[in-house]
């Protein structure tokens, strides 16, 4: 019934109009979805609630379609979602093959946001009461297993990742305590109070560094080293990309789904899954596609899952759901476990949008692959200027405080520091995101429970994901002790 | 590809169409000759789609309506609105560009965190926008079923760190619960959340028994009968929740009064002009039933105290003086 709502002019009109957006700011390093959000909310107090809604979701889904062409073309993360794009993504670019990424960020972005979708559809309010069960104690072992699977895609030496784990749990204990209020390494200013700003660690370390490094060899002129070969993905990707996708797909969603989740962790476990499953994980990194497939299904699916805590019981997981329940609440509905009896239009309208909107930046991210990769032509001294620019117009942009810029600058000469001396920082980034989580779950699990670290064992699904992460930690050393490679560390 | 310049034309046609409405009389009689010549900024310093920023993004909407003036919204974060408080307070200038969009958290951030460098006092209030009496809610389900908030408090005082409650620490989640415990002589196990809103979830979920938080957080779930209010910490019983009893009522006390309240302050020292002129701008669209339509709808509630008030910076700073007494009797100010 929803595809009946959402079926007119107006309302497909707006849900391109988002679709487009969203790409833009998707593709705009350090502009995100959530500040063109903000920025379009007050003009959908005018709209109808099915327009509005449509339109700003679309942006949300949308970003994340175009945050990994920047990712491929030139290893800069469009937003965190897409840091893990970068990886094999920017080595497939390098190897001329920056249309298959392409091609295939969209195709999986599209199945899985799809596949999503229904799982939406048909389990909405199921998925939503298996959500709620997760408390502290539960989202403590999310955390810790979310952990463990970063082990595996640390790519070189183990020694050196754990290393930069660490310095990420450092990173993020700088701020606000969140048990008694007390500050933590602000050094007396108000900027850090509210702890670093994670766009301005993503855009500085692995926007900011990747130019640093980039201007030891301006003189060469493109960063295109070799021709570009074929603009789709061949036969031999699809077969390669499809069981990764269709995985991704799930772990986006139960994790978009889950309170401690979102997009971010989800498109980082997907990696370190298909890494862990790959017959020859030592392609990971040097451009394997599966690598692209199925953390940008990841990322994607995540979105749809969010949609559910955010619509059935109107929890909103990250700034930007939050960001849609207000365009909601302003038109006058309350999400929650009534929502879908008492405004079934809303709920299914937004829902076809959504299937629509994904077949229209299907259709749009398509045709734009082969102009995208013409964009690898323009020379170093014209292209990054450029996208030093935005990057620093969108971190600005996101608080208007430009101690901001001067952490993202900081971090850029880390990263650079980091990359001169062969540190992967991928870990340092999921350690950063994951670290507030951990703590607060593990804080508040100790305060709930009268038997100390018991609690863990004492509720079923804490005790089954500490246990998987056990398990698969047992793996990683093995694993490490079994095929050191040579000359490491 | 021709849609989209289309779309936009739409959509800038619809925006346009809505800041031409009629100047209110009232305000256009107090603009001064000389301002506003440029757009003025207020100045939020919550992040985008928090409570705070929808609040502020309506209140531009309809002041643009009453004023013809052009009016953006400037989300200043960071620090958990210390960036944004210390901005307005100590670097906005007081030309009647910067107008500050803020809550009564301002005060806590200027007593206790702001180290002397800045002070309420270098804000002042010019208009009341609205407020949030902070809630306690109770599942319908569960050990505590069907209980008032009173008979909770004293299971709470013969089984001490048995009645889980949820808090934000260092705020007045933590302060009501800290001020009640002081009177009663109950004690609660204390959760630590980051707002009301995980706070209530956490109810849902069976993890915790009482949670506090704002009308607009829990009303889904209570219309769908999973939770149920149990006490509301302000002066008056409030309209959507006629029947739920004040903690003033149970206790007989008048100090139980916890609320977000939401108001315009301008940086100290603006010209006498300017001032009124704005405040009577924000004071007018603020008497549109739309505007009001749209906070209900948000679950806020006018204290018609401060909404009747004629001097609403005296009131203001009074209730930023009564903050302060507590912050000197519970030791956290000297």
């Amino acid at each position: 019934m929803g595809f009946t709502v959402i079926l007119t002019p107006a309302n497909l009109a707006f849900c391109l109009l988002g679709s487009v957006i969203g790409t833009l700011v998707g593709v705009l390093p350090g502009i995100g979805p959530l500040a063109a959000l903000a920025l379009l909310l007050p003009v959908t107090f005018q709209l109808s609630a099915v327009a509005g809604l449509a339109m700003l979701a679309a942006i949300f889904y949308g970003a994340m379609y175009g945050g990994s062409t920047t990712s491929i073309l030139v290893n800069i993360p469009g937003e965190a979602a897409s840091v893990v794009t970068t990886l094999d993504g920017h080595a497939m670019a390098r190897q001329g093959r920056a249309g298959a990424a392409l091609g295939m960020a969209a195709i999986s972005s599209f199945v899985a946001g799809t596949l999503s979708l229904v799982a939406l559809t048909f389990f909405s309010p199921l998925l939503a009461n298996l959500a709620i069960r997760f408390g502290p104690p539960e989202n403590f072992g999310l955390m810790v297993m979310g952990l463990v699977c970063t082990l595996y895609m640390i790519s070189g030496s183990k020694v050196k990742g754990v290393l930069m784990m660490a310095l990420g749990f450092l990173g993020a204990i700088i701020g606000m305590d969140i048990v008694n209020g007390t500050e933590r390494f602000t050094l007396g200013t108000v900027n850090l109070t509210g702890g670093i700003e994670i766009l301005s660690v993503v855009i500085g370390l692995f926007g900011v560094s990747e130019i640093l490094v980039n201007c030891e060899s301006i003189t060469k002129n493109t960063m295109l080293a070799e021709k570009i070969r074929g603009l789709w993905p061949t036969v031999a990707d699809w077969r390669a990309s499809w069981k990764p996708m269709m995985r991704g797909s799930g772990l986006g969603f139960v994790f978009g789904l889950l309170p401690g989740g979102g997009p971010v962790t989800a498109s980082f476990l997907s990696y370190a899954m298909e890494q862990r499953l790959a017959k020859d994980p030592s392609r990971f990194g040097k451009g394997a596609i599966e690598g692209v497939a199925g953390p940008e299904a990841a990322n994607n699916a995540a979105v749809s899952g969010g949609m559910i805590p955010l619509m059935s019981l109107g929890i909103p997981g990250n700034a930007v759901t939050a960001l849609l329940l207000g365009a909601l609440v302003i038109q006058g509905v309350q999400p929650g476990p009534l929502f879908i009896a008492q405004r079934p239009d809303l709920f299914w309208g937004v829902v076809a949008s959504m299937y629509v909107g994904n077949v229209f930046l299907l259709l749009l991210n398509l045709p734009l692959v082969g102009l995208w990769v013409q964009f690898l032509r323009v020379p170093y001294r014209v292209l990054f200027p450029l996208i030093l620019l935005l990057s620093i117009v969108g971190t600005y942009s996101a608080n208007k405080n430009v101690f901001d810029l001067w952490v993202m600058i900081g971090f850029g000469v880390f990263g650079y520091v980091l990359r001169k001396l062969m540190y992967d920082f991928s870990p340092y980034l999921i350690a950063f995101v994951l670290a507030p989580l951990l703590e607060q779950s593990l804080r508040q699990s100790l305060v709930m429970s009268p038997d100390g670290m018991l609690i863990f064992l004492q509720r079923p699904i804490a005790a089954a994901l500490i246990v998987i992460s056990l398990v698969l930690a047992v793996f990683v050393f093995r694993q490490r002790k079994s095929s050191i490679p040579e000359g490491d560390i | 590809m021709k849609l989209i310049p289309a779309l936009l034309s739409l959509v800038l046609a619809a925006v346009a169409a809505s800041a031409s409405a009629q100047v209110a009389p009232q305000v256009a009689k107090l603009k001064p000759a000389d301002f506003p010549k440029e757009p003025i900024e207020f100045t939020v310093v919550y992040p985008a789609g928090g409570g705070m920023d929808l609040t502020g993004r309506l209140l531009a909407k309809y002041t643009e309506k009453v004023s013809g003036d052009k009016i953006m919204v400037n989300n200043r974060t960071g620090g958990a609105g210390m960036v944004g408080h210390a901005y307005l307070a100590s670097q906005a200038k007081p030309d009647g560009y910067t107008v500050g969009v803020v809550a009564n958290l301002l005060f806590g951030d200027a007593m206790l965190r702001a180290q002397g460098k800045w002070s309420y006092t270098d804000l002042e209030p010019i208009a009341y926008i609205n407020s949030d009496p902070l809630t306690w809610v109770a599942s319908t389900e569960g050990a505590y079923k069907g209980m008032t908030a009173k008979q909770i408090i004293q299971i709470a005082k013969d089984k001490p760190g048995t009645v889980r409650i949820a808090v934000v620490p260092g705020s007045m989640w933590e302060y009501l619960v800290e001020q009640i415990e002081a009177n009663t002589g109950a004690k609660f196990l204390r959760v630590p959340f980051q707002g009301g809103g995980p706070g209530v979830i956490a109810l849902l979920g069976g993890n915790v028994d009482v949670a506090q938080g704002f009308y607009g957080e829990f009303r889904g779930h209570m219309e769908a009968g999973k939770l149920t209010p149990i006490a509301i910490a302000s002066n008056e019983r409030t309209p959507f929740l006629k029947s739920t009893p004040t903690f003033n009522e149970i206790y007989g006390s008048k100090d139980y009064v916890w609320n977000i309240f939401r108001f315009a302050a301008v940086p100290k020292g603006m010209p006498a002009d300017r001032k009124a002129y704005l405040g009577a701008a924000i004071q007018a669209a603020m008497k549109a039933p739309e505007l009001q339509a749209e906070y209900s709808k948000l679950g806020a509630y006018f204290d018609p105290q401060l909404t009747n008030s004629t001097n609403v910076a005296a009131e203001i700073n009074a209730m930023a003086g009564r903050e302060r007494e507590f912050y000197v009797r519970t030791g956290r100010l000297k």
